[in-house]
């Protein structure tokens, strides 16, 4: 009968319980969907270093991380790998060869981490061969006579690989991404002139248009002058296991893209073999083992297995490698939480002004219903009710235009782009595609409940003190 | 049988240093089948005295026994069970929950008293058929006027068969006819089922039907008549 009463008096009022209601679903969709949101970006960074950047264990010499030297090789490889693959969980194992080194064009160079690899089990273990850029060639596909080496778009840049060049080609392609012919007849004068850097680039059409068209624009001219001349060649310096200074030139068989600039900018990959031959190098030798697994929540439970059976090597997985993303995990996790204790206490409080008005605009009924025998303990529950009921329904309302909403966006994506240069630095994904966990509704539905009832204490208590023959007398 | 015993009763307020004695040394006592009323000009402590005797207020002297129970030994939350156990109470303003029906109405003090379910739709069924409303379960307090409004107020109080029904100034709000069709049906169901009813009342219209009419002028009983009422 109570559970009546109160959801009927919820109703008492509609448009001051609408209200309550829109707020408390604004609230919990606010903060629902910018969990949703936060949580995709680092689901995506994640995603991406584990599958792109460094697998889930690594196992290296001791000395090798600290010092980068060539030398410090691991000493049983062998053994390594079979203690990997015979471990559970663990799916594919590879081993790299792994030098400091140089690499340089005419114009520009960049110290590199050279990665000499097993292409057809990286192909298997990581997605970045999929991370090719349409036009610059493929992922060691092609035989040819030279090195190949495979490199991130970031670096192209610094070495003044890629060029712009406003060409017919991309004039064409401006006007089919609907750029106004009076922006493409502006930068008629550029046509076929060469720049060797994005910078010089910019400098020179930023000079022909107007701020808002710049603004408009300035990223399809760029992608559509972006050219890159296929086979363009890069010097690779380095050490070899005597430790003198050896290099190669190698023909860049493909390029990269990735949302991780500093990757993009520091790694290079090679056919192991070729490495292998240019630092004199034993086969079967090799500084780093590396071994996925089964999916990232393993990572915990299979990291100390693997450390206690290789004593003496340095055991890590992605986690206490990019410190930066199990950190920026646990930061986000805290600083949501805060984020969701703060919109649940503004909520809190609008309950408590309603449920408050709810009393005291009450007051006669109340102390009728106190003097015909409905004792503390109903009145109490009784407004506690209302208050859970009006948190519950626009909590439950919220989470559903949460629910469709991530649904949607989780499909098309959000575009960020505008912010792409910052994020992508600091290996964010620019395009958010919001996702959230089922447990999540299930703790948000605890905590709504829990704030209906911490907002009734108050209103609850008002309705408590009410003496019935004062109430009665106020009519 | 005595349902309600007063035995001279106080009740003094100190309103800005003035001591007002609303009820001033009142000894009185209610038999079971009583249809009395209080009267007395505004401020002669008839509402003070229905409030002492429900429990809603408590005596700065003297002793109330209600049922057998002295109310004075009662904690306030034995007070509120104790109300709903054995006083009805019919307000001037109906008070009713305008949430419920006038059947929910009816059925909410049994329900509070956890009387089983069919039991308590039957009563209810009962009662709204004696004071006539047999056909308006369903009405919200809003879609019932005043007179009936009041006559669910009423089935509600006597639906649990109280001791007695405490009713402070029942007509006040109602025109004549409304008036008498209440005040019939107050007799009727003091007649059937023997309901004791105590009333405080201005109006003449409930004077004239009561067998016993008490007359308090500034706390204290100036009569106590016993009339030759039918009923």
């Amino acid at each position: 009968m109570l559970i009546s009463i109160a959801w009927k008096n919820v109703w008492r009022n509609r448009t001051r319980s609408f209200t309550v209601i829109s707020a408390v679903t604004v609230g919990v969709f606010a903060g629902v969907f910018a969990m949703a949101a936060i949580n995709s970006s680092v689901e995506q960074r994640i995603d991406a270093a584990v599958n792109e950047e460094l697998a889930h264990i690594q196992v290296n010499n001791k000395d090798f991380r600290s010092s980068g030297d060539i030398q410090n090789c691991l000493a049983d490889p062998g053994h390594v790998v079979s203690v990997l693959e015979n471990t559970q969980g663990v799916t594919d194992v590879t081993g790299r060869i792994l030098v400091r080194g140089i690499a340089s064009t005419a114009t520009g160079s960049n110290g590199v981490e050279i990665a000499g690899i097993d292409i057809e089990k990286e192909q298997k273990m990581f997605t970045l061969s999929k991370r090719l850029i349409p036009g610059t060639g493929s992922y060691f596909g092609a035989e040819t006579k030279f090195n190949s080496v495979f490199i991130g778009e970031k670096l192209a840049k610094e070495l003044n690989v890629i060029r712009y060049i406003l060409s017919t080609e991309s004039f064409q392609s401006l006007e089919s991404e609907k750029v106004p012919s009076s922006v493409i007849e502006k930068l008629r004068p550029l046509e076929g002139e060469r720049f060797t850097t994005e910078k010089k680039f910019s400098k020179a059409f930023t000079v022909l248009l107007t701020s808002k068209e710049q603004k408009k624009y300035g990223m399809k001219i760029k992608e559509a002058a972006w050219s890159y001349r296929e086979g363009s060649r890069i010097i690779l310096t380095f050490l070899d296991m005597d430790k003198q200074q050896t290099g190669a030139a190698f023909r860049i068989c493909g390029i990269f893209r990735t949302n991780n600039d500093f990757f993009e900018s520091k790694s290079v990959f090679v056919p192991e073999d070729e490495l292998r031959n240019l630092t004199g190098m034993e086969n079967g030798t090799y500084h780093r083992i590396i071994a996925r697994l089964e999916n990232n929540d393993l990572t915990d439970k299979v990291t100390p297995v693997v450390r206690e059976e290789l004593p003496g090597l340095e055991v890590l997985n992605w986690k206490e490698i990019q410190t930066d993303l199990a950190m920026i995990v646990d930061y986000i996790t805290e600083i949501y939480g805060m984020f969701m204790v703060l919109i649940l206490a503004a909520l809190a409080f609008g309950i408590v002004n309603t449920m408050l008005m709810a009393v005291l605009e009450r007051t006669r009924e109340l102390g009728m219903l106190k003097a015909i025998g409905m004792n503390k303990r109903r009145i109490f529950t009784m407004v506690m009710l209302e208050s859970i009921f009006l948190s519950i329904v626009g909590g439950f309302a919220g989470m559903a235009v949460s629910g469709v909403v991530i649904g949607i966006t989780g499909h098309t994506g959000i575009n960020l782009v505008k912010y792409s240069e910052g994020m992508e630095a600091i290996g964010y994904s620019a395009h958010l595609y919001p996702t959230i966990g089922a447990d999540f509704f299930i703790m948000l539905t605890v905590l709504i409940v829990l704030t209906g009832i911490i907002s009734a204490i108050y209103p609850a208590r008002k309705a408590l003190q009410l003496n019935p023959v004062e109430a009665l007398r106020g009519e | 049988m005595k349902v309600v015993e007063i035995n001279d009763v106080y009740k003094t307020y100190h309103d800005t240093a003035v001591e007002v004695k609303a009820v001033n040394g009142v000894s009185l006592a209610f038999e079971k089948g009583d249809f009395a009323v209080i009267v007395g000009p505004s401020g002669s402590g008839k509402t003070t005295l229905l409030n002492l005797i429900g429990g809603l207020d408590q005596p700065t002297g003297g002793e109330i026994i209600v049922a057998g129970h002295r109310l004075s030994e009662l904690k306030p939350s034995e007070l509120i069970d104790f109300r709903l156990d054995h006083i009805g109470f019919v307000f001037q303003s109906y008070n009713l929950i305008p949430v419920l029906t006038a059947s929910e109405n009816v059925d909410f003090i049994m329900n509070l008293q956890k009387w089983p379910k069919q039991k308590r739709k039957a009563r209810t069924d009962e009662m709204l058929e004696s004071v006539g409303l047999s056909d308006r379960h369903d009405s919200r307090p809003s879609q019932l006027s005043g007179g009936q409004q009041q006559r669910v107020a009423v089935a509600r109080a006597l639906a649990p068969r109280p001791e007695f029904i405490l009713a402070d100034e029942p007509t006040a709000n109602l025109d004549t006819k409304a008036a008498e069709s209440l005040l019939d049906i107050m007799e009727k169901l003091n007649r059937e089922e023997h309901m004791t009813f105590i009333f405080s009342t201005h109006d003449a219209r409930v004077v004239k039907r009561a067998r016993r009419v008490i007359t308090l002028e500034d706390g204290r009983i100036i009569s106590d008549e016993h009339t030759n009422h039918n009923s």
